[in-house]
C-alpha cells in the first residue's frame, strides 16, 4: 500500500494519426454525445438502486469527521425510510489499546449452527439469495489424528440431532488476519485492516472484482450475485457503516466481529448465542481477558498457519480427557 | 477505425455512425479514466481515528438463580414416617422420583441434598449453602473448572467483553442429576451451490457463465 504504483502504460505517438477533418468531427460528436451519456448514465443506472451520493462517496478512510458525520446521518435517514423503523447507523471507531482476538473450543462445538443463523440476523445478511458468513464444517474424528484438510469438511451435514456420532465440527468465518491477503489484492482499497484488528470492507468502494475471494485461504468472503433481500421486519436497526449496513448487488461481504456490537463493548452475536459456551472473545492486549487466558493455558492453533497470514481467530481443544 | 481506411471516397464517417463510435469511444475513455484515477489513488493504510479511550470494564455478575426455599422441594411431605426415611445407600428410584434421571457418577441424593433443609444444599463439610451458590458444591469435585469458569473460559458469558458481564452458573447449562450435554437439533444447513442457481430468476438478466 502507500507507494504509488504506475499502472498506466504511456503509448503516445504509437497510434497513426487520422486525417484532420474526420478526427475533428469525431471528437466533436463524441464530446457532445459523451456529455449526454454521462448525464443519462445515472438515470439509466437508477433502475438498479443507483445512489449518486454513494457513487461519488470518498473512501471511508479519507472522510473527514464532518463528512463521516454527514454520511452516518444520510444513511440513517435512508434506511429508516426504506425499512420503516428507527435505524441508527454509526461509524464508531476503535478503542485505544484494543486488538480483538477470538477463541473457539473445538472440543465443545456441537455443530448446531445457532451461530450461523444468529450472525445472519445480526448482520443483515441476505436471506434469499442466501448468504452466511459462518460455515460449520463437519469432520470425522477418526481422521483427526492423521491430520485433516479443510476441503474435506462437509458444511451440508443434515442430522436429526448433533453432535453426530464420531464427528467433530469447526465453524469458520473471517480469521481477521494481521497479514491479510484479501486486503493486499484489492485494486480499489475497498478492504483493509482497522487499528483494532478488524478487517473491514467499504461497500461503496467495492467494485465486485472478487480478487479478495480468490486470495482468502479460508473461503470467508461472500459475494452478492443478486440484489440481497432482507425483509424489513427482520432488519437489525443497529448498524455500522463498515459493518452490517445493507449491501447491494455486486459487492463482497464477510464477518466483522460484529463491529457494531464489539466497539461498544458487547460480545459478538455468535458468542452470545452459543449454547455450549465454545466461543471466547476479548482484547488480546489485556492480560486479564478471556482470550488471553485461553492463549496462556490452552494449546491454541490457527488455520493454515503455514501461510503466515497471522489470523486473530484461535482454535483450541479446551476439554481435558475428552477425545 | 472502420470506414476510414483505404477507400479515399469514404474518408469521412457518416453522421450516425460517427455518433455511435464517438459515444462508445468516449465511454471507454471516461471509464478507463475514472478507473485509472481510482486505481492510481491508494487510500491510507487505515483511517486516522481520533483517540477513543478504552471504555470502563464492568462487574461480572452471576445469572440470578430462582428462589428455592424449604417448601419448594416437598421432601418432607413423604419422608416423615419411619418406613419412608431417606437412606444413605443408593437404591432404585421409584414412586415420585421416576422422572429424575440420576446419572452423575456414583452420587446419591444425600451427597448434595439435605433431607432436613430441602431449600439448601449440603457441602462435603456438612455446611449448608443456598441454591444460588450451587457452584460451590459442584467445584468441590470439579475444582479444575473453577479457575476456568472464573476467568470466563469454562461456561458461557453474555453481555459485554468490556463492561457488565453475566456468568451462567454450572446448573444453567448442566442438568446436575445428569450433567453431560445431550444432543440437540441443528439449524438448517446452507444451500448447496446447485440449489442456489435458479434459471427462472436470472433468465431476464445477463447469464454469468461462471456463476
Amino acid at each position: 500500500m502507500g507507494t504509488p504504483r504506475n499502472r498506466r502504460v504511456k503509448q503516445a505517438g504509437e497510434a497513426p494519426e487520422p486525417s484532420g477533418s474526420s478526427r475533428r468531427d469525431f471528437i466533436k460528436t463524441a464530446a457532445t454525445v459523451g456529455a449526454g451519456a454521462i448525464v443519462a448514465a445515472p438515470a439509466v443506472a437508477s433502475g438498479f438502486d443507483f445512489d449518486l451520493e454513494s457513487f461519488f462517496q470518498k473512501n471511508f478512510r479519507e472522510l473527514s469527521e464532518e463528512e463521516l458525520d454527514a454520511l452516518v446521518k444520510r444513511l440513517s435517514r435512508k434506511y429508516s425510510k426504506k425499512y420503516g423503523k428507527d435505524v441508527s447507523v454509526s461509524a464508531i471507531g476503535p478503542m485505544d489499546g484494543v486488538l480483538y482476538g477470538y477463541g473457539l473450543d473445538i472440543s465443545r462445538c456441537t455443530g448446531c449452527r445457532r451461530c450461523v443463523h444468529a450472525c445472519v440476523e445480526e448482520n443483515n445478511q441476505s436471506r434469499d439469495p442466501e448468504i452466511q458468513w459462518i460455515r460449520v464444517l463437519e469432520f470425522e474424528r477418526s481422521e483427526a489424528l492423521r491430520g485433516i484438510d479443510l476441503k474435506d469438511g462437509n458444511p451440508y451435514y443434515e442430522h436429526k440431532e448433533v453432535p453426530d456420532e464420531g464427528k467433530f465440527y469447526i465453524p469458520i468465518a473471517c480469521q481477521h488476519c494481521e497479514d491479510s491477503p484479501c486486503s493486499k489484492v484489492c485494486p480499489t482499497g475497498a478492504t483493509w485492516r482497522e487499528p483494532d484488528g478488524i478487517v473491514v470492507i467499504d461497500y461503496d468502494w467495492c467494485i465486485g472484482c472478487r480478487y479478495c475471494m480468490a486470495a482468502c485461504p479460508y473461503g470467508a468472503r461472500h459475494f452478492n450475485w443478486a440484489e440481497p433481500n432482507v425483509p424489513a421486519e427482520d432488519i437489525n436497526p443497529d448498524m455500522h457503516v463498515i459493518g452490517n449496513v445493507p449491501r447491494k448487488r455486486g459487492v463482497v461481504e464477510k464477518c466483522t466481529f460484529c463491529i457494531q456490537r464489539t466497539r461498544k463493548g458487547r460480545y459478538p452475536a455468535c458468542h452470545e448465542i452459543c449454547p455450549v459456551g465454545a466461543r471466547k472473545f476479548g482484547n488480546l492486549l489485556d492480560p486479564e481477558s478471556e482470550i488471553r487466558y485461553v492463549m496462556k493455558h490452552k494449546r491454541t492453533f490457527v488455520l493454515k498457519a503455514e501461510l503466515e497470514t497471522k489470523p486473530k481467530f484461535f482454535y483450541f481443544w479446551g476439554t481435558e480427557g475428552r477425545s | 477505425m472502420p470506414g476510414a481506411g483505404n477507400d479515399p471516397g469514404k474518408d469521412r464517417l457518416p453522421g450516425n455512425q460517427a455518433t455511435i463510435w464517438g459515444t462508445l469511444g468516449l465511454a471507454v475513455v471516461v471509464i478507463v479514466g475514472l478507473s485509472a484515477v481510482r486505481l492510481e489513488h491508494q487510500p491510507e493504510t487505515t483511517r486516522d481515528y481520533p483517540p477513543r479511550p478504552l471504555i470502563a470494564d464492568g462487574p461480572a455478575v452471576m445469572k440470578p438463580a430462582p428462589e428455592i426455599d424449604d417448601e419448594y422441594l416437598p421432601c418432607r411431605d413423604c419422608h416423615t414416617s419411619p418406613d419412608r426415611q431417606t437412606g444413605p445407600i443408593p437404591r432404585e428410584l421409584e414412586y415420585e422420583h421416576e422422572d429424575t434421571e440420576l446419572a452423575h457418577g456414583n452420587l446419591w441424593c444425600l451427597h448434595c441434598h439435605d433431607p432436613e433443609r430441602p431449600g439448601r444444599l449440603r457441602l462435603a463439610d456438612s455446611s449448608l449453602v443456598k441454591f444460588e451458590d450451587s457452584w460451590q458444591l459442584c467445584t468441590q469435585c470439579h475444582a479444575k473448572k473453577l479457575p476456568e469458569w472464573r476467568a470466563g473460559v469454562h461456561g458461557k458469558q453474555t453481555g459485554h467483553w468490556r463492561g457488565p458481564k453475566e456468568y451462567q452458573t454450572c446448573v444453567e447449562c448442566h442438568e446436575p442429576h445428569a450433567p453431560p450435554f445431550g444432543t440437540i437439533e441443528p439449524k438448517p444447513r446452507p444451500k448447496r451451490p446447485d440449489e442456489i442457481i435458479q434459471p427462472a430468476r436470472i433468465s431476464g438478466e445477463e447469464q454469468h457463465g461462471d456463476s
